[in-house]
This record gives C-alpha cells, structure tokens and sequence, in this order.
C-alpha cells in the first residue's frame, strides 16, 4: 500500500526555488524579446515589400507549425555547429523560446495592427505626422492595447512551455522537480508540486486576461 | 506672388480608382483667400474625393494644384503624383467619423502633432491646447478619453486638434452627418466662429441651412465636375443649372 509524502517536498524546497527563478527569468526575457521580434515581424507581413512579406510568413508558419521540442533541439545541437561557437544553455534557451514567442506573438499583432483603420491613419497624414511618428504613437500604442488580452494569453502559454527547455538539460523549475523526483522515487508528490507551482503563477495571469480585455475595449470604443 | 494670388487653384483635375470608376472629371476650382466655399451635391459626385485629395491623402490622375501659387500637388507623366509635404502641413481635415486617437486623452490628441512635428515643447503646446479647449466650451474634458464623449464634443474635439497647426485652410468633410440631431449645432456654432475669423476653409454638407449661413461660396458638384458656382443666394435660392434644380428642390423638398 502506497502512501502519499509531501512533506519530502519541503526539504527541497530551495533547490525549487532557484529553478523557478531560472523558469522565470528565462521567459520574461523571453516575452520581451519575443514582443519585439513579433511586432516587427508582423509590421513585415504587412508590408509592401513581398520579399519581407514572404521571408516573414515562412518564418512564422515554421514556428507555429513544428513542435517547439524540435525546435529547441535544434537551437541546441545545431545552431552551435552552424555559428561555431559555444552558446550557454541559457543562451539557447533564450534564442529558442524567443523565436517561438515571436512567432506566436507576430499572429496577435498582426490582428491588432488590422484593426487599427484607415481612417486613423488619414488622420495621422492630415496631422503631417511622419511615418516614423505614424507608427510609434498611433499605430503601436493602438495595436499593444488591442493585442494585450491575447499578448498575455501568449505569455501564460510561454511560461509554460519553457518546462521543455528541462528536456536539453537546463536547469528550470521542471528540470529540478525531475531530478528530485527521480533521486527521491516519489514523482507523484513532487510532480505535483511543480505542477502546482505553475498552476500558482499562470492561474492569476489567465484571469487577468478576461479584466483587461474588458478595460481596454471600454476604452478603445470609439 | 501678388496679393491677389489665389489660396487654392484647382486645373484639370482628374481623379478614378483603377482608371475605371472616374470619380473627379476636369475640375477647374479658383478660390481666394477670404473664401468660404461650401461644396454640394448628390453622393458620389466626388465633393468627398475633392476634399480627400486638397489634404493629399489621394492620388490624381492629372490636373494641378497650386497653393498661394506654389505648386501643391499634380501628377507627373509616369502618372504618379507628387505632393509636397510643406505645403500640406498648413492645411487641416475634419472628418466625418472624428478619427481621434482613442488610446490618448483630449489633450494628448491636441498636442500630438505640435510637439512631433513642429517640436513644440510639451508646456507651451499644452498651454495653447487648454486655450482652444477653453474657447470651445471643452476645458473640463481635457483629460477625458475619446470614449467617454459624446459625438458633438468629440468632433469639437477634433476641430481644436486641427487648429493646433494654424492651419491656413481648413477642410470639414461632413463632419456633422454622423451626429445625432440635437448635437449638430453644437459643432457647426464652432465653425461658425472660425469663419468670422475668416479663416478660409472647403466644407461638404448636406446641411442646406448650415450652408446657406457660412458659405460665401457654393459649388454644386456632380458627376465629377463643376456644374454650378456662385454666392449661396444665387446657387441654393436660384440655380441657374437645371441639374442644381433638382437637387436643391429635392433636399429642400420643395416644388415651384
């Protein structure tokens, strides 16, 4: 008969607190950077050039379209072999999750970037906005509020998705919670700690997806 | 340049989309700097293209357009046109559907393009945006959010956002038509007093009364061209064209 310890846990309890923080850290660099990456691209897949309409689009529908498992091999094995240099595994795991995170963004921009109209940007032409203006304090600003709701969504889902980067050996909070559970024998305790652990952090974000989605469309209703 | 230089000339003008739907056919338009010239007719018959390409916002087919003599815009013989940016920027457009910024405050929307394209410091434009809110009754919205305004102060709104590049022409494109009734007077009285500052402006209207107590001017627009322009008695009180008749008796619902 098997009985359930989780109090084993608590003895681990600081070897999962820097794994979280490495899980942290690694996808808030990650979201920043992947906004970035994302918001140019989808500014690209809009554009009037096809050369950067086509190299975008085959970027973001490789992305979305191969397992990020894959993906993260790939930046780990291959991208050093291609570079020639060593890269650390926070280095690839950043690389890896920011292009992923680009992509995915790039769609949700890509929608909020239509829904600012026309109209706005006759405006912006009879103001004699520049085109540089046009597009940091009319375009972006519009498409960042109108993108938010499903930006955060996109966020939620990177933090943890960032559990596989424990497949290629880094060290975040998955990664941890596999080794104590493997040393431990105990994987339904620990497992379910981790699980908790994320459920914690990702809960509060998903249910501050529906407010700001509420918020922003009072006031972008015009 | 001599005094009596025209604010706008208008030659030749032609405008289509894709060269089939011809929707500007020759228009010849002279107007003086103390003009206010309010242009009428059916939908369709370019009064909104004509507006949309005096702010430069559309490509022509041929034709020119000189402002204070200076070249403004025409169409080069690869049939692209050429606008020039300068000139441009002392017009101002009012639209129809406000178009203000809704991610800003009223006052972000006014001081935008002062301080980003004439690089206005934020105090002085800021200065001047309270001024202009001040003038239009708006004072108390000035950190309200498009949103939370109502259709009339919106378009208020939006004409002080204009005025902030002293604009030397100002351009009103039904700008009254998406308001509720009782809200009109409240934008046309704004315009109103822009006109005894004789400030020269284009406005397109289906409003007759509101034409006939600004315009000094009336163009009757069909069909792409000029069919009639003459003081507002003459062309809403006694048209000389056939076409601008029937116009006038029908939105005025009335039959000699």
């Amino acid at each position: 008969m098997m009985s359930f310890n989780f109090a084993i846990v608590l003895k681990f309890q600081e070897a999962l607190l820097l794994g979280l923080w490495t899980t942290l850290k690694l996808t808030l660099i990650c979201i920043v950077l992947g906004c970035v990456l994302g918001f140019l691209l989808a500014l690209a897949r809009a554009s009037k050039s096809a050369i950067l309409r086509g190299v975008s689009g085959v970027y973001v529908e490789f992305f979305r379209g191969t397992p990020v498992l894959v993906q993260l091999f790939w930046i780990f094995f291959c991208l050093p072999l291609i570079l020639g240099v060593e890269l650390s595994n926070m280095a690839s795991g950043i690389i890896a999750l920011t292009l992923y995170m680009g992509a995915i963004s790039s769609e949700t921009f890509r929608a909020s970037l239509k829904s600012v109209g026309r109209e706005q940007l006759d405006a912006c032409v009879a103001l004699g906005l520049s085109p540089w203006v046009r597009t940091t304090s009319v375009v972006l600003p519009q498409a960042v509020l109108r993108a938010a709701p499903t930006l955060l969504s996109n966020c939620v889902s990177l933090f943890k998705e960032s559990a596989l980067v424990s497949a290629v050996g880094m060290a975040d909070l998955m990664f941890v919670g596999q080794n104590i559970s493997n040393n431990t024998a105990r994987p339904v305790e620990v497992l379910t700690v981790v699980a908790l652990i994320y459920f914690v952090i990702a809960f509060p974000l998903t249910r501050a997806v529906t407010v700001v989605e509420q918020r922003i469309l009072k006031r972008l209703a015009v | 340049m001599s005094d009596t230089a025209a604010l706008v000339k208008i030659e030749g003008l032609h405008k289509s989309y894709g060269g089939v739907i011809k929707v500007l056919q020759g228009l010849d338009i002279e107007m003086k700097a103390g003009d206010r010239v309010v242009v009428i007719g059916p939908s369709g018959g370019g009064k909104s293209t004509l507006l949309r390409v005096l702010m430069g916002l559309e490509q022509i087919d041929s034709g020119s357009i000189l402002f204070s003599g200076k070249p403004y815009i025409s169409a080069n013989g690869s049939g692209k046109t050429v606008i020039d940016a300068k000139v441009r920027r002392s017009i101002g457009m009012v639209f129809q559907h406000y178009t203000l910024f809704p991610h800003l405050d009223v006052i972000g929307n006014l001081i935008l393009a002062p301080t980003k394209v004439r690089g206005e410091s934020k105090a002085v434009a800021r200065e001047r945006a309270m001024a202009l809110l001040t003038r239009f009754g708006l004072a108390a919205k000035a950190n309200a959010y498009p949103a939370q305004l109502s259709g009339g102060q919106k378009q208020r709104v939006a004409i002080a956002r204009a005025l902030m590049l002293d604009p030397k022409l100002m351009l009103f494109d039904e700008v009254t038509s998406a308001l509720d009734p009782e809200l009109v007077a409240e934008v046309e009285q704004v315009i109103l007093q822009l006109a005894q500052q004789q400030m020269p402006m284009v406005i397109v209207t289906h409003d007759m009364w509101f034409a006939k107590n600004i315009a000094s001017r009336v163009i009757f627009c069909a069909g792409g061209v000029v069919v009639e322009d003459g003081p507002p008695e003459q062309v809403l009180g006694d048209p000389k064209e056939e076409r601008t008749r029937e116009f006038i008796e029908r939105v005025f619902h009335i039959k000699h």
